[in-house]
């Protein structure tokens, strides 16, 4: 190794970008799967960046909003007090609580059909 | 839902995981309307949830309920219509030349290393690590994240001959480096909950490459189980990504992430098939394998009724796994006393015995490591995930290895009660 001062060249240590995502579980994947390269799904920031956001709703009045427990620690007892705020200040909007029976990780069709054809909006939560 | 089935959503994630969810949304050009209350809301009294609910968002200063209804209800902007997926920049093969001490400040500082010293990979060293193998440097491995959802990072053999040399390995190890790379597995990928990980190496280059399957096996008294264990590491900081708080989340950390439990099952004094066998390599093939979990939950000794009890009352948070580290002499306990000559048939009667929650005999492991000084063995909450074979990552004239090998003083075990009598 050169010293006194001199100038030496070394590679850069970090891997490259890749373009590549993971993605949400499959309905049918093991939970542990989501740290798992072997199952982890995988998308293309090309794909991804084509995704778009649903129109907003007017107002919330007469609606219905599906709150969506996804299953982290305090995630049922946060959405139970967030339905309790609309039932306090926003009785107009009428709320749905669901507790997510897959895992947080995990695909859950069956839902988001069901949230489809019977709600205007949906919250999750809650994560972390 | 916004995307697949039209419906406006408002996530809510804890102020903790703001940056990032925002990150994560500007990578992948779509950035959710999320609402950020306070951190944590598990075990937390009801009262504390009313009060975040009815408080301010503490990243935006808002009430968290008007920017909720806001997120349902006002209008998409024209950057939520049109989004533009941020694309990270590659970056030269090359640093900017400097001096040594400047080189060590940068990679430090940048994260780049575990906080030890380090070898700088200079190209001389790296063309030397590249030795080591028969690949090109250019040939790609694979790509790597610590994290569920953000962008992988790719890598090539002379990627990971950095990694080695910055591990202060020899080019005889490189070829159990490469295989650690082509799992495309972190050693430490990011949960709040701080993953641990274990590597055991099977086959004819325990030997070849000196390491430690006896004595002090995961002990910091072996070069190679040292300097291996320490290049996945690396290896997961660098291609894994590992940014602290924003990528990687442990919230305590385990300071087993340092070296990977890296250690050689003992093959010559097991009485099982060695485990790469169990997992369906043949004898002669060298095989990585790989574990992960949370941490080591005690040692033991006792007849086998003992390790029942012990799994007992320590199963995991997460369920039924365990990998036990037992020595020589557990094993030979576990075949001549209780009758298992194979461990599976023992993981089967374990799991039946406990009855558990996941009745997953292949989620309790047996890897026999150690020197048979005393019949204990070590419990781990570890799921076994995967073994790669090394041998395609050899050179074919062999492995490669220095004039006069390094190797660190083997452990002097008295065979017949001669030696050692002069200390």
């Amino acid at each position: 190794m050169k010293k006194n001062g001199t100038k030496i060249t070394v590679l850069d240590p970090r891997g490259q970008p890749s373009g590549i995502f993971g993605r949400r579980l499959n309905v049918d994947s093991p939970m542990h799967a989501i740290h798992d390269p072997t199952y982890q799904p995988r998308d293309t920031a090309e794909a991804l960046g084509k995704l778009k956001m649903a129109p907003r709703l007017d107002k919330l009045d007469g609606k219905t909003v599906y709150l969506v427990n996804t299953g982290f620690a305090g995630g049922k007892e946060f959405i139970e007090e967030l339905d309790g705020w609309f039932k306090r200040n926003k009785p107009a909007v009428k709320t749905v609580v669901v507790n997510k029976k897959t895992s947080m990780f995990t695909d859950d069709p069956e839902l988001w059909v069901e949230i489809k054809k019977n709600a205007d909006g949906v919250v999750f939560g809650v994560g972390g | 839902m916004e995307n697949d089935y039209g419906v406006p959503t408002a996530p809510i994630v804890t102020t903790r995981f703001a940056d990032y969810v925002q990150r994560d949304g500007r990578s992948h050009g779509m950035n959710l309307r999320w609402t950020f209350p306070p951190y944590p809301v598990g075990w937390v009294p009801r009262e504390t949830l009313r009060g975040y609910i009815e408080g301010n968002d503490p990243v935006s200063g808002a009430l968290l309920m008007d920017e909720l209804i806001s997120a349902l209800t006002q209008p998409l902007t024209d950057a939520e219509l049109h989004p533009k997926a941020w694309q990270r920049p590659t970056w030269p093969r090359l640093l900017e030349p400097d001096t040594e001490e400047n080189l060590h400040r940068l990679f430090l500082e940048n994260g780049w290393t575990d906080g030890l010293p380090i070898l700088l990979p200079t190209e001389e060293r790296v063309a030397e690590m590249l030795t080591g193998t028969g690949h090109a440097p250019q040939e790609y491995v694979g790509m790597m994240s610590v994290t569920t959802h953000e962008e992988r990072l790719q890598y090539t053999v002379e990627k990971l001959a950095v990694i080695a040399v910055m591990a202060g390995a020899r080019p005889e190890h490189f070829p159990v480096i490469l295989a650690l790379g082509a799992s495309g597995r972190p050693s430490m990928p990011s949960s709040t909950t701080s993953f641990a990980s274990m590597m055991v190496v099977n086959g004819p280059i325990r030997n070849e490459i000196g390491m430690n399957g006896g004595l002090g096996a995961l002990s910091p008294i072996n070069y190679a189980n040292s300097v291996i264990g320490r290049a996945w590491t690396l290896m997961s900081i660098n291609m894994g990504d590992v940014r602290p708080g924003a990528t990687f989340t442990a919230s305590t950390g385990t300071t087993i992430n340092y070296n990977n439990m890296c250690c050689a099952e003992n093959e010559e004094l097991s009485v099982w098939e060695p485990f790469h066998v169990r997992k369906g390599f043949k004898p002669n093939e060298s095989v990585v394998s790989l574990f992960r979990g949370w941490t080591v939950l005690g040692f033991n000794t006792g007849p086998l009724t003992r390790m029942v009890e012990v799994m007992k009352n320590i199963g995991g948070p997460f369920g039924g796994s365990f990998t036990f580290v037992i020595d020589p002499l557990v094993a030979k306990s576990l075949k001549n006393d209780e009758g298992y000559a194979d461990p599976a048939k023992l993981s089967e009667w374990l799991v039946d015995k406990l009855n558990f929650r996941f009745k997953r005999p292949e989620a309790v492991n047996f890897v026999v490591v150690g020197g048979e000084m005393n019949p204990m063995w070590v419990t781990t909450d570890f799921s076994y995930f995967q073994s790669v074979s090394i041998d395609p990552w050899i050179p074919k004239a062999g492995i490669k290895k220095d004039a006069r090998p390094l190797r660190m003083p083997a452990a002097a075990v008295c065979k017949d009660g001669s030696c050692g009598i002069d200390h």
